[in-house]
């Protein structure tokens, strides 16, 4: 390397942004997770905006026959939820309170 | 190279979907990515945006980047080619800009130091011949990578950093001793 070059690259140095920057790293990964963020939306979007249409157009031969199965598994389904319902409360009273350090 | 396997992993990793991966690579890579804009396109603010822009568009192509290849090159590339895109569309407002600097500089003249000189030395190349001088004279790469990274022939890009070179040496007033 010639002192010219010496000298043009010394000059060159002068304008060198700092090695390390957490700022703009971080500016980096903050616009990164936003765009994915929002093709994460999009696509939501797009599959609620498909099931949606897709619900629309399948209702008339779904309601018959949600109404139909709905009114036979009524009695099951009250009984499952009471069944549930005693589980959760004789299982909470079963539990102990966590002991308070003095 | 010690650094070149930690930028290997690191392409890995962030191959496989690592975001903490590809952080760590923004972080090391920031600087040669910065630089090379600034000196390329002479607006600071610009350039950081547009290094922003180049790892946003880094990241859903890191898996094209061949094993071994060279991390800041790739990155160089893309920057590069952001760099020309931003310039055809803002051709009109950056001459009108131009226009300005030049008037607002012209008066102060005199009073311009080395690092203006090459500033404005380094304006008046042609973009090709800009970015080669950037990439080869101020940042260490090899032809070869130069050429990689600009998408050039290794031939073109050698003639184009003597060029260059030359030009910038001749507006600083330093003796060209090479020859």
């Amino acid at each position: 390397m010639t002192p010219a070059d010496h000298r043009l690259k010394a000059l060159f140095a002068k304008d060198a942004p700092p090695a390390r920057d957490p700022a703009f790293s971080a500016a980096v990964i903050e616009r990164l997770a936003r765009r994915r963020c929002l093709q994460d939306l999009a696509l939501l979007g797009a599959f609620s905006a498909v099931g949606g249409l897709a619900l629309w157009g399948l209702w008339p031969v779904l309601q018959p026959a949600l109404i139909a199965v709905s009114e036979r598994l009524a009695p099951t389904a009250w009984a499952l939820a009471l069944a549930f319902c005693a589980v959760a409360v004789l299982g909470g009273l079963g539990e102990r309170a966590p002991a308070v350090e003095s | 190279m010690i650094m070149e396997g930690l930028d290997e992993s690191l392409v890995a990793a962030a191959q496989a979907g690592s975001t903490q991966a590809f952080s760590r690579l923004v972080e090391r890579h920031q600087q040669p990515v910065r630089a090379f804009l600034r000196r390329a396109c002479g607006d600071w603010a610009a350039a950081d945006d547009l290094a922003q822009e180049t790892f946003l568009a880094a990241w859903p192509r890191i898996g094209r980047l061949k094993a071994g290849a060279s991390v800041r090159a790739w990155l160089c590339g893309i920057a590069y080619r952001k760099h020309l895109t931003s310039r055809r569309s803002a051709a009109r407002s950056r001459t009108r800009d131009a226009a300005y600097e030049a008037e607002r500089i012209a008066p102060a003249a005199g009073a311009l130091d080395d690092r203006l000189t090459l500033e404005t030395a380094m304006a008046d190349l042609p973009p090709d011949q800009r970015a080669c001088v950037a990439l080869c004279l101020a940042a260490d790469f090899s032809h070869a990578e130069a050429a990689e990274a600009l998408d050039l022939p290794l031939g073109t890009v050698k003639s184009h950093v003597t060029r260059g070179r030359a030009r910038l040496l001749i507006a600083l007033g330093v003796p060209d001793d090479a020859c």
